[in-house]
């Protein structure tokens, strides 16, 4: 007989295995789903996860989607570390993209090296700017920070709309919903030639680095784990608990403005409708499977990315709807909660009684 | 009918304690009981497992000589049994008559001509299309009344429902709860409120540590026997033996106020006392009465008037915790769990949450993990921490280590003055007179201690004078020779 027991405490190991048993099970799961589409199981699976990054281009490809979805996570996890539950960062992406669009376009005729660090810096100040405001109205009026983040999103996506088919829109452009090209000054700087990654990557890691660092090194990363724990602690051990709220939103903000700068000065270089493809959304995904911890975020970044390179290689090769992505990216996160159940229960397996 | 409610034999055990020990106890209709105790003394889970919320590891519940299942809150619904909880469970959005009908059977008419035969009989005014957040909490109370009325129960239990009330919707509840009492419901109340008992019920039972004191008839009662009751009378004769008397000034507060926003929070109203070096200055009182709120203001947690504080001749009422503790105060709350410490966070950095200065844990806003580590060894070895391992996990800890720990973790620098909250609440014997015996040598060193305590025994032992918080004022402030626990009955009882 198998009896479900509560753990006496969350076993560490459980703590890192889960993730891994999560991805195992979508695997299965995505297989099962295949099959009942009636696509082969494995060959399927195959061409969702091996083909994509199979060669050079592919992992070039991989490392693209991979680096704003780790950047944003890294931010997030700074949140969600500390109980505040922003998941706005899609629309803070969106304006910092804005922010930073705008600041090229106004330097679109010209060429020098202080452009890119002025755009960069845009692009963090956007996010900061619209991070902020589900913050502020959290830490001084009671809101919830889930709805106003999450409504300040789809608020972005029009603004970014209104501007790139209105005043922002390309002169030269046949009424194209885009801007005019950024100068190459403007542009983050390709790695290689041929491949599309840029040197958005290296801000990720900065990131990362730096996250590790403020989180387990530093008296501000001390204060904001006590106050994510308890804010009455923090308030007896005489921290100031707002300003660590407002703090870690803007932190969050910053890196997914930083995000979104990465996206229309990389590879496309002007700003458009579609600035991200819900990298948003799905770093939260990021940043629960890597635990909220700066090397496993950069892990499950990549798992995660590939989710996005597969659903376009299945679509193109069998036929099998890109929508299918989400779908896997849904089950990962299912899974992940489901399995967490292990970290405070086991099974006990005992002989039957007579 | 006649009703007979009969509780038998009761336990039930939360790890680390006994929530209610071997209870019984038998009501009839007609009689208004009240079921009195300090907080943790057992009651609350006691009204649980009448409600179906709490399921007893052992004993039996009978109604009318028929045991009674309860395993969940609709069980005790079926069986007649209502129940009116301290904090409202209303839909604050939705109007009375949706909040009214959305658990019940009854068809909307039905209901309606119900909801208005109860209101005219009782006289209860409510309007019934009102959202509920425009409601008093009175005429809030009143909804979760009525919403038990409907279903005609034989038994209502209310659980502390004066805590947000004004007096004059309390006398408005008080003929109420007659009313019905003489309509032959059963009604069980519980309160800590000793006056509230005098005035209102037939009988009463005491609890206290879980187990159940006394049953009595009211008439053979007073305030005083009351309070004793509840706190506790085997009074020890230990003393602190008195040295000296110094007259130099260490704290002065003066006309102290806090309003809370609050409802369950009580105000301070004009707080003032001193104290001088080397003395201890007890506050009893029974809870809720004000002490956590005192004990934030003094803390810092709550920031008052600048000159309201006055600590070695600075005025400090406008500092935060972090910045009286460089003017050499300490603060031990009461929650070991969810204040003073973190149980998830390690030892050593639990330490770290009482930070100096000149403690150098943080340097140029880095973590000084080594000097952080070398502190926390001191006091575990200083106090006595039952461990070695400083990255061990504090939850891992016993009650009277974390409290060894924290009470160390505010002494070893060695400040002017400690405040402390029900420091010895939950522990056993040993780790209590450690702590006893660790204040009394802070006095003896001229430091002085504010010791908030609901525990009367500890104040007679460790004070030097003693006040009473009752409803957020201070008494007069006593020498501890002239007072016996029968005169501090009184006063938390809001005598004279």
């Amino acid at each position: 007989m198998i009896k479900i027991v509560k753990r006496d405490q969350p076993s560490k190991a459980i703590f890192f295995f889960t993730p891994v048993l999560a991805i195992f099970l979508t695997l299965i799961a995505g297989g099962i789903i295949f099959y009942i589409l009636g696509f082969k199981p494995f060959e399927a699976l195959k061409f969702f996860f091996i083909v994509p990054i199979a060669d050079k281009y592919g992992f070039s490809e991989l490392l693209l989607k991979a680096t704003p979805l780790c950047l944003i996570a890294i931010g997030l996890s700074f949140c969600f570390k500390s109980n505040n539950w922003n998941i706005g960062a899609e629309g803070q992406l969106t304006f910092g993209a804005i922010v930073s669009g705008g600041v090229a376009l106004l330097f679109y005729d010209q060429e020098g090296f202080y452009i890119l660090p002025i755009v960069i810096l845009a692009g963090a100040i956007g996010g900061i700017i619209y991070a902020s405001i589900p913050a502020i109205l959290k830490t001084y009026f009671n809101t919830n920070e889930i709805l106003v983040s999450l409504m300040l999103v789809y608020v972005s996506k029009l603004i970014l709309d209104y501007l790139v088919v209105g005043p922002w829109s390309n002169p030269e452009g046949f009424n194209f919903p885009e801007t005019r090209q950024f100068s190459d000054s403007a542009r983050l700087p390709l790695l290689f030639e041929g491949l599309r990654i840029h040197a958005g990557i290296f801000l990720a890691l900065a990131a990362v680095i730096i996250s590790w660092f403020v989180f387990y090194k530093t008296y501000l990363g001390f204060q904001m784990k006590v106050s994510g724990f308890s804010l009455k602690t923090a308030k007896y051990a005489g921290y100031k608990g707002k300003k660590m709220i407002i703090l870690v939103f803007l932190i969050s903000g910053a890196c997914a403005g930083l995000a979104g700068v990465g996206e229309i000065t990389g590879p496309i270089g002007q700003l458009h409708r579609e600035v991200s493809p819900d990298y948003g959304f799905t770093a939260i995904i990021v940043a629960f499977l890597g635990r909220l911890h700066p090397v496993g975020i950069i892990f499950a970044s990549l798992v995660v990315a590939i989710t996005y390179l597969g659903a376009e290689t299945a679509q193109i090769f069998m036929q099998i709807p890109k929508y299918t992505g989400q779908v896997f990216q849904g089950m990962i996160l299912f899974f992940l909660l489901a399995s967490d159940y292990l970290l405070f229960f086991k099974f006990k397996f005992i002989g039957s009684k007579k | 009918m006649n009703t007979n409610l009969k509780i038998s034999n009761v336990t039930k055990i939360y790890p680390g304690c006994v929530a209610n020990d071997d209870v019984s106890l038998e009501f009839n209709s007609g009689k208004i009981y009240a079921l009195l105790g300090e907080n943790g003394a057992g009651k609350s889970t006691l009204v649980k497992i009448l409600s179906g919320v709490v399921i007893p590891d052992e004993g039996k519940i009978y109604l009318n000589k028929n045991i009674l299942k309860l395993n969940s809150p609709s069980d005790a619904k079926k069986n007649d049994i209502g129940m009116v909880f301290q904090h409202f469970n209303l839909f604050e959005t939705l109007s009375v008559f949706e909040n009214l009908i959305i658990d019940s059977d009854e068809q909307r008419e039905n209901l309606k001509e119900k909801i208005d035969t109860i209101m005219k009989k009782y006289n209860f005014s409510v309007d019934l299309d009102v959202p509920v957040l425009n409601l008093s909490a009175g005429q809030k109370q009143k909804v979760e009344i009525i919403r038990c009325l409907i279903r005609n129960p034989k038994v209502l239990i209310m659980d502390e429902p004066t805590s947000v009330l004004t007096e004059q919707e309390t006398s408005e509840l008080f003929l109420s709860l007659k009313k019905f009492s003489e309509e032959g419901i059963l009604i069980i109340y519980i309160t800590h409120k000793l006056k509230e008992v005098m005035q209102l019920c037939d009988e009463v039972a005491v609890m206290r540590r879980g187990k159940l004191v006394s049953v009595s008839q009211i008439n053979n009662e007073n305030i005083e026997s009351l309070a004793n009751k509840m706190v506790g009378q085997n009074l020890k004769t230990i003393k602190k033996t008195k040295e000296k008397t110094s007259s130099d000034q260490l704290i002065k507060i003066t006309n102290l106020n806090y309003t809370s926003e609050d409802p369950f929070e009580t105000n301070l109203v004009d707080i003032n006392f001193s104290l001088n070096r080397g003395e201890c200055l007890g506050i009893a009182g029974i809870s809720g009465n004000g002490q956590s709120e005192l004990f934030q203001v003094l803390s810092g947690e709550i920031i008052s008037n600048k000159n309201s504080i006055e600590f070695n001749k600075n005025f400090i009422g406008d500092l935060n915790p972090q910045e009286r503790r460089e003017y050499l105060m300490a603060f031990s709350p009461e929650d070991r769990l969810e204040q003073a410490a973190i149980p998830q966070m390690a030892i050593f950095e639990n330490v770290a949450l009482n930070n100096f200065k000149s403690s150098n844990f943080f340097n140029n806003g880095l973590i000084n993990e080594s000097k952080i580590k070398e502190h926390s060894k001191k006091i575990i070895s200083e106090f006595n921490v039952n461990t070695d391992n400083i990255d061990l996990k504090s939850q891992f800890l016993s009650g009277g280590n974390l409290q060894k720990l924290i009470i160390g973790r505010e002494l070893i620098t060695s400040p002017d003055l400690l405040i402390c909250f029900n420091p010895t609440w939950g522990l056993d014997v040993g780790a209590i007179n450690y702590i006893h015996e660790t204040l009394i040598k802070i006095n003896e060193q001229n430091k002085s201690i504010i010791l908030i305590s609901t525990d009367t025994d500890e104040l007679l032992k460790l004070s030097d004078k003693i006040t009473v918080i009752h409803r957020g004022k201070l008494s007069k402030i006593m020498n501890a020779e002239d007072v016996t626990s029968e005169k501090l009955g009184i006063l938390m009882g809001g005598g004279n």
